[in-house]
């Protein structure tokens, strides 16, 4: 019985464990070589090792600080959007999805569209001559903003990434509030705490924890975003909306500067994990606190 | 009898497995354009083919889709890996050389130059060697409101606003003339006049809509113009020569009509769809757009508004003379092809009068000789113009097919809308294209 008990996990874990390796081992292998090698489209196979001068040429491309620094601003600015929106209605509609929790599946169906999807349908909607939003601001108005015009377009992007993303931040803060005990509610309540007290020295601290998660989980979805940007304004006027992503996919499809593309894709993926350590120790020194 | 059943399945199986294998072997694969008019064409020129009395069984040709986006990333992922999934596959000027390594030049018919005059065939030529047949021409139409020029010749008030319009925006009295004979100062002044923020009077609330979303696609279109100054990517030594007063007039004329509103605002977010859908609604009175779209603006169920009011013409004249971008879709010999022998005879079948005009006849858009084209002109009267064009006024820049010719035009996309967005100066836009494009070309 014992024998079995010590072979169980292992035997049990093996396909997991040879899936991983397959198709997220074998290829961030093949891209670590890569992002050290001489490469192109021709010599996919014959990859020549060429030192860190991948790394040295990406670090020292002004687009890629370009690309990193609209990634970084897309996804603080939206994660911070999104986690202030979904807190407000977490709380303040906490009462009316007790009452009607099927609206929580209305609440929730944004998140349902995929994010091209997301971009192709904003296309249309901001249209001047098919869309909606135009046609009626041109009735109100008289006439209509350029909503993907040079000035407007990261403030448009914003707004979509936004709309579709709250309801993310909306359900972890959701579910932190109806966690917290009744009895502590009902202990400030008779030391006389109104609702605002209540809501930023009992409530927000408990919902602290969450909300930073639900922040953190946003911002790296933000920082990385690809579909709905590159569907709706591509990488933008020169060069403008060009995340970390999209100039990942730029350089290695249309420039065809693999190394170039693999090593910066190699710089985000380090970046995203020292994030994710700082986030897990966080967590963990508060949960031991 | 249980177990006997279930080893008759399984040779069953086998047999089946072997017996398709050994088919997908011998027959000709080939990987098309999916969706649209090309695949219809193709589709039916396959058909004809297979339906042939001398085509051998080991030469019939079957047919591979897969989505059109990303088509041209994903073919060259596939070619990179050394595919064998197809013998032939789609091919495109601008990829040309960019594909070339992993390709196999090809024979076409005795007659191909008959069927397709020089213009056409270099579309598919890299290093001087014929790496595809010709099957689809794409070029530049410039469309416009025919009823609204109509009413502008025939208004003597009308014209001498024309005048005072052109001048205080372009610094000359210009008159309205017929759209085949402007020039692309007549296009920007029509441009201007029609712009219901410059004349209020205009029936139209923009004079055009220009594509200028960061798009390579977008620069093919804006190309012409350049073109016609005398613009070109590189001189006959083969140095980079864009920074030239033929691009800087041609990027000055682009950013006078979007930064006057003669262009809707969004423009920098627009490519083929948004203008045609701008055009469609009958808010525009011209524009330049690929020859594509010919078929929905001037189809009263789609494009009702304007049904009937738009006429076409090769877009307009410069100092150097009158040019539409062109390029060719067609298909190429894949150098790992297991039947090499068999896609050779349907390459060169694809090149005969014959094959065109199924082709033609199917919805395809080959670029044809006057000769050829006669054949099939009562069907399709749109294809006459495709090969009157594409011989008289159709060009490719120099090293338009290079290795490098998608990043080159990746490249300008950007620099050029960067300009236009008014992120950057005319000087560091071309400065940098320049330098890029000696990088990329070199």
């Amino acid at each position: 019985m014992l024998a079995a008990n010590k072979y169980e996990n292992p035997i049990l874990l093996a396909p997991m464990v040879l899936f991983l390796l397959a198709f997220l081992g074998f290829p961030a292998v093949v891209d670590i070589i890569y992002s050290f090698s001489e490469i192109t489209f021709e010599t996919l196979r014959a990859p020549k090792l060429s030192g860190i001068g991948n790394y040295q040429k990406v670090l020292a491309d002004p687009e890629f600080w370009q690309a990193a620094g609209f990634s970084l601003k897309f996804g603080l600015v939206t994660a911070a959007l999104e986690c202030l929106l979904g807190l407000f209605l977490a709380v303040f509609l906490s009462p009316l999805f007790e009452k009607r929790t099927w609206l929580l599946a209305v609440i929730m169906m944004p998140m349902m569209v995929a994010p091209a999807m997301v971009g192709l349908m904003y296309r249309l909607v901001l249209h001047e001559f098919v869309g909606p939003l135009p046609y009626y601001f041109y009735i109100w108005f008289g006439d209509s903003p350029s909503f993907l015009g040079s000035d407007n377009i990261f403030t448009t992007l914003v707004i979509i990434e936004t709309l579709q993303w709250t309801p993310f931040a909306f359900l972890l803060c959701y579910v932190a509030y109806r966690g917290i005990p009744a009895e502590l509610r009902e202990a400030a309540s008779v030391d006389g705490a109104k609702a605002l007290r209540m809501l930023w020295y009992i409530e927000l601290p408990l919902m602290l924890p969450t909300i930073a998660i639900a922040f953190f989980i946003r911002f790296i979805d933000g920082f990385r975003v690809f579909d709905n940007i590159f569907v709706l304004a591509g990488s933008g006027p020169g060069g403008s909306t060009t995340s970390m992503s999209i100039f990942i996919y730029l350089a290695f499809f249309k420039l065809g500067k693999i190394g170039t593309a693999v090593a910066a894709s190699m710089l985000l993926f380090v970046a995203v994990l020292c994030l994710l350590v700082v986030v897990s120790r966080l967590s963990q020194r508060r949960a031991s606190a | 009898m249980k177990r006997y059943t279930s080893l008759n399945f399984t040779a069953l199986a086998c047999a089946a497995l072997l017996a398709t294998t050994s088919l997908s072997q011998a027959a000709v694969t080939v990987l098309g354009w999916p969706g649209g008019p090309e695949e219809t064409a193709l589709r039916a020129a396959s058909e004809a083919y297979n339906a042939k009395s001398d085509t051998a069984e080991d030469d019939k040709v079957e047919l591979i889709f897969f989505n059109r986006d990303g088509f041209f990333d994903k073919l060259q992922a596939d070619l990179a890996a050394g595919t064998d999934a197809f013998d032939l596959n789609l091919l495109a000027t601008y990829s040309i050389g960019r594909y070339a390594p992993f390709m196999k030049p090809i024979e076409l018919s005795d007659n191909a130059q008959d069927v397709y005059g020089d213009a056409v065939l270099s579309t598919m030529q890299f290093d001087g060697k014929q790496y595809g047949v010709p099957t689809d021409l794409s070029m530049h139409f410039m469309y416009y409101r025919k009823d609204l020029i109509d009413a502008l010749l025939a208004d003597e008030a009308a014209k001498s606003r024309y005048g005072e319009i052109s001048e205080k925006y372009l610094g000359e009295a210009l008159m309205p003339k017929n759209p085949d004979d402007w020039s692309w100062k007549d296009y920007a002044a029509t441009a201007l006049y029609f712009t219901k923020a410059i004349n209020p009077d205009s029936p139209t609330r923009y004079g055009t809509v220009l594509q200028m979303k960061n798009l390579l696609f977008n620069i093919m279109v804006f190309h012409s113009l350049p073109r016609s100054n005398g613009g070109d990517w590189l001189d006959a030594e083969g140095n980079v020569v864009v920074d030239s007063d033929a691009y800087r007039d041609a990027l000055k004329m682009y950013k006078l009509l979007a930064d006057n509103g003669a262009t809707p605002k969004d423009s920098l977010s627009y490519e083929y769809a948004e203008a045609n859908a701008a055009f469609g609604a009958g808010q525009v009175a011209a524009m330049m757009q690929w020859n594509a779209a010919a078929g929905d603006l001037t189809n009263a169920e789609t494009t009702p508004v304007i049904a009937g009011k738009v006429g076409t013409v090769a877009p307009p004249t410069g100092p150097e003379g009158r040019f539409t971008h062109i390029h060719g879709l067609g298909l190429g010999l894949n150098k790992n092809a297991r039947n090499e022998d068999g896609a050779r005879r349907f390459a060169k079948w694809l090149s005969t009068p014959e094959a065109v005009t199924v082709y033609a006849r199917n919805g395809g858009a080959p670029g044809l000789t006057e000769k050829i084209v006669a054949t099939v002109a009562e069907e399709r009267p749109d294809l006459v113009p495709l090969g009157d064009y594409a011989s008289n006024y159709g060009f490719v820049m120099n090293g338009g097919t290079s290795a490098k010719a998608l990043s080159v035009y990746e490249l300008q996309a950007k620099e050029f809308t960067g300009y236009w967005a008014g992120q950057q100066s005319l000087d560091e836009a071309l400065t940098k294209t320049k330098s890029g494009m000696e990088e990329l070309l070199k």
